[in-house]
């Protein structure tokens, strides 16, 4: 002891040496041992990762959401029953329906007559894609397009069942798909937000649509879906007020950003922060938006391919293009409504006219980002909240027949974003009322869409009121045969 | 020292254990052993390592020129002939003896008699140094060859192979589902102990007629039916069942493995069935497809390093940089036409120039600055340069960037002079040059010497007309 005290204590000694190498060789073993990834080259454990970047390399990196809202019949869509013709008006068999609860509507009928479409299909395309005339220009893409039969949900009316598909549960309240990759991903593009709305409304029988389908939930508000108008002001309030010139709107926002810093640092409220966050964004989105609303700069081959329609704001072909615009302006998931495919009567006229509206445009829309190179990382998805059933409501009659909600079969399609080209997934029986192959539920379906983002449904989490929330909440198996 | 009268009967016991050695090994085929003699042989894998240890050490003395303890000796010499006839206990339970077992049951029963006649050698001539020394030598090269052939048979051929990242070799093209997948993964978790020389359970996992045969607990696979294949349902057992296979200690096999085993029994566990046979939604594809495509993180492994700090300091408000993937330093970099453009600030990039495997440049109106550091990129795979002031002459330089798989350069100038630059790119895979001043010989050549190259013109023209001249509101056309 003596002796070690007259030593500097910066010199090592030998013996020194040897003891710390050990102490240091030793606890590098036992270090590698406790966590045996310590050493791999920056593997992390998924639910320590950073958000804002996927947790691995995505095939998309963002979404357009063709959301055909009402639920449009799969049997006068994609999924060709010629049996039903065979066995028109014949009861549907209890084996069959299998204690499937109805909705009120139908619930009480005596007879539930067997209709067969009003509509003939063709196979379409090298892939012999099975699609309805009703979509003639939906059968020019059946090669790029996978077309799934097999989706089913649990809700029976509409509001459960899209508040279901938006946001993974029935009950509202949580966030809404988009805002879930919004807070996953993170922006492409900081000058938009990262998860926009565009609704337009068709002739057809309409339900509501809620700001609860893009409300970002317990998430941070920023995750929140924006709904861009048609017409002059696409973004309510962005504009600035007559006689206010845009340094004097700096000056504003710079002084009204130091006050909120100064209450931050007092509440430590995260809200705050993100507010300042929105008021720059909304500032820089003051050129951003009118430039990429404004398609009077599109050629005529390009509105000649979306359709005369998309010069009329507020048309769902005019929604396409726009989508396909803040596609190339890096918002990640762009949704898409177009109201009016509840067909409880009236199906075969009112089909013929929904269809009208969307076909060419949302054909168009794939078209276009194809020859751009955007179906390379964009997904696009087509289809309803759930299916329609096979027997008729209301009076049979084939010219004029209704279809009452269905949960257990309908039809959607993909194309882009790593999806296989031309697959034909999942089937129903004979009857179009039940999936017998492949079946793909909600959740399935959510969890998929993530993958092909590169997320992790199981891994993306947010904890609030105590525990761990998912977009599949304790559900969803990713379905690795539709993605390339 | 030890004492003369200690000393005689264990000279005895060390003959009569050798003797009784080679007396085995000679009249091996004659032997039936009761089952207690066998249940003596289960102790070889625990006695083995005495004699390992013990013979090292004295060796060790001796070759050094130091006296070997007569005890450390004598108890070496001891437990090795008892390693080696306990080994033989055990490897008369083996019902078919592989090559690996011969081997190691020869130089274990070479080991021991050597050591004993070691040890005859100090006791009869102690003063033959030179001898001892070169019963040491041989000691030393038949302990290393005894203990390599047994742990063969204990771990697997493979089982001491350097570990290696990189898969073997590659799955062809198409591959034979059986030859090329299923193969594949039978060697890699089941056949280091159902293989000729531990034939576990009476199976032989090495080809499909043996597969089809099956074990002692009945058939392993049944051509159509998975559920009641053997392998199908042991994969499935709980981790911690005892038939569960591979058995506690062993990696058990992923969900893809089991997927593709069972799916390939389903389809009638042929072996002549190839990828390009079966139905596209058949699942089978997707999980072959997935073990095919190499993991594209994988190839990032080796870029440098970079901080999020450089990416911050990198980032405006119109320029976004992410990684591709939350543990890569592989950066994506999105760029938008800010109010007033600057070069300055793609010029920039060329910080993390290595790092940049996509870049987005559409629409900017880049200069020769900016191209300059474009070329600097060399890792980049996916290049968006359209709707930019491109010319040939500046898009000439892109052919250093031999990793690009995919370049978007429509809607810019350049003519039939780039396409020697397209020519020039080994791994390019996609080409849009969608309304571009390229003309439609110089694509049909191109597409003639680079056939798997993907070159989208645009929409293509029958469907395009179709589009234009019959509108969705024009009620008639569609009726």
């Amino acid at each position: 002891m003596e002796e070690q005290k007259k030593e500097n204590p910066l010199k090592v000694n030998r013996r020194h040496f040897f003891s710390q190498l050990s102490i240091g060789i030793g606890s590098l073993a036992l270090g590698s041992l406790l966590i045996p990834d310590l050493f791999k080259n920056g593997q992390m454990n998924l639910g320590q990762q950073p958000l804002g970047i996927p947790h691995f390399a995505p095939k998309a990196k963002r979404v357009i959401y063709l959301f055909q809202a009402g639920a449009p019949s799969q049997l006068e869509t994609f999924d060709y029953k010629p049996m039903l013709r065979k066995r028109m008006g014949e009861d549907l068999p209890e084996s069959i329906r299998n204690g499937q609860r109805l909705t009120g509507m139908t619930a009480n009928q005596e007879k539930f007559p067997l209709m067969p479409p009003a509509v003939d299909f063709r196979q379409h395309g090298q892939s012999g894609t099975w699609i309805s005339d009703f979509f003639p220009y939906t059968a020019k893409i059946a090669d790029e397009i996978t077309v799934i039969r097999s989706m089913h949900t649990e809700a029976i009316n509409h509001d459960p069942a899209i508040t279901f598909f938006q946001t993974g549960s029935q009950i509202s309240g949580r966030p809404s798909m988009g805002s879930w990759m919004s807070y996953g991903l993170g922006s492409e593009n900081k000058n938009l937000p990262s998860f926009v709305v565009l609704t337009s409304r068709g002739k057809g029988n309409s339900q509501g649509l809620y700001s609860k389908l893009w409300s970002s939930g317990f998430l941070d508000s920023k995750h929140q879906g924006v709904l861009l108008r048609s017409g002059k002001d696409p973004v309510l309030y962005l504009n600035d007020p007559e006689g206010i010139s845009r340094s004097e709107k700096r000056d504003l926002l710079n002084e009204v950003s130091a006050l909120n810093k100064l209450h931050h640092v007092e509440t430590g409220d995260d809200e705050i922060e993100s507010r300042i966050a929105q008021y720059e964004m909304a500032y820089r989105m003051q050129m951003s938006v009118p430039d990429v609303m404004d398609i009077s700069k599109e050629p005529k081959s390009i509105i000649d391919l979306y359709g005369e329609d998309c010069q009329v704001p507020g048309t769902y072909a005019a929604n396409a293009l726009q989508a396909r615009r803040l596609a190339e302006n890096g918002v990640r998931f762009i949704q898409l409504y177009h109201q009016g495919w509840d067909q409880h009567g009236n199906l075969p006229n009112e089909m013929a006219g929904q269809a009208k509206d969307v076909d060419q445009a949302s054909a168009a829309l794939v078209l276009d980002l194809k020859q751009r190179g955007m179906l390379e990382d964009t997904l696009v998805i087509w289809g309803g909240e759930f299916g329609r059933g096979n027997y008729c409501q209301g009076k049979f009659d084939p010219a004029n027949y209704g279809r009452d909600h269905h949960p257990r079969a309908f039809s959607i399609w993909m194309a882009g974003g790593g999806v296989k080209p031309g697959l034909n997934y999942g089937k129903t029986d004979e009857f179009g009322y039940n999936v017998i192959e492949n079946p793909v539920h909600i959740n399935d379906f959510h969890a998929t869409l993530m993958y092909a983002l590169g997320l992790d449904h199981e891994q993306l989490t947010y904890k609030y009121q105590g525990r761990r929330f998912r977009l599949t909440d304790v559900a969803g198996n990713v379905i690795k045969d539709l993605l390339a | 020292m030890i004492k003369p009268a200690q000393k005689h009967w264990v000279d005895y016991l060390i003959l009569g254990l050798s003797v009784f050695l080679v007396f085995c090994l000679l009249f091996e085929s004659y032997m039936e052993l009761p089952s207690w003699v066998s249940w003596l042989g289960r102790w070889h894998p625990l006695v083995l390592h005495f004699p390992i240890v013990l013979l090292i050490i004295a060796i060790f003395l001796g070759l050094t020129g130091k006296k070997v303890p007569n005890s450390l000796l004598t108890v070496a010499v001891l437990s090795a002939l008892i390693t080696a006839i306990s080994g033989f206990f055990l490897g008369k339970d083996a019902s078919v003896k592989g090559d690996l077992l011969v081997w190691h049951q020869w130089l274990g029963g070479g080991l021991a008699l050597l050591a004993a006649v070691w040890y005859a050698l100090v006791h009869v001539f102690p003063s033959r140094v030179a001898y001892q020394k070169g019963i040491q030598l041989v000691l030393i090269v038949l302990i290393g060859f005894t203990g390599h052939y047994g742990g063969m048979i204990t771990h697997g051929p493979d089982f001491l192979a350097f570990p290696s990242d990189q898969q073997k070799n590659k799955i062809p093209e198409n591959p034979l589902i059986y030859g090329d997948v299923v193969v594949r993964i039978l060697d890699n978790s089941c056949v280091s102990c159902h293989n000729p020389n531990k034939q576990e359970g009476e199976l032989l996992m090495t080809g499909l007629g043996e597969l089809l045969k099956g074990g002692k607990s009945g058939k392993t696979v049944i051509p159509g039916d998975p559920q009641d294949s053997e392998l199908i349902k042991r994969l499935h057992l709980p981790v911690d069942d005892e038939d569960h296979m591979p058995p506690e200690g062993e990696s058990p096999l992923g969900e893809r493995e089991i997927g593709i085993l069972e799916r390939w029994i389903a389809l009638g566990a042929s072996d002549t069935l190839r990828l390009d046979q079966l139905e596209p939604s058949e699942p089978l594809v997707g999980l072959i497809e997935e073990m095919m495509t190499p993991d594209p993180e994988k190839k990032w492994q080796d870029l440098p390093k970079v901080a999020d700090s450089t990416l911050q300091k990198l980032s405006t408000d119109y320029l976004t940089i992410s990684r591709m993937a939350s543990n890569s330093n592989a950066l994506s970099v999105d760029a938008y036409l800010p109010p007033e453009y600057d070069p300055k600030q793609i010029t920039d990039l060329k910080r993390v120039a290595n790092n940049i495997v996509e870049l987005d440049l559409s629409g900017l109106p880049l200069g020769n600055a900016e191209m300059s550091m474009i070329t600097s990129c060399t890792n980049l795979e996916w290049l968006e340069l359209d709707k930019t002031p491109l010319t040939d002459k500046s898009l000439q330089p892109l052919v250093n960037l031999k990793n690009l798989t995919l370049l978007k350069v429509y809607e810019t100038k350049i003519t039939d002079q780039s396409v020697s630059v397209f020519t020039q790119l080994p791994k390019l895979s996609k080409l849009y040059v969608w309304q571009t001043d390229i003309s439609e010989s110089a694509l049909k050549s191109l597409q003639r010497e680079r056939p798997a190259l993907q070159i989208n013109q645009g929409i293509d023209p029958i469907t395009k007309d179709f589009f234009v001249t019959t509108d969705s509101t024009d009620t008639n056309s569609l009726q």
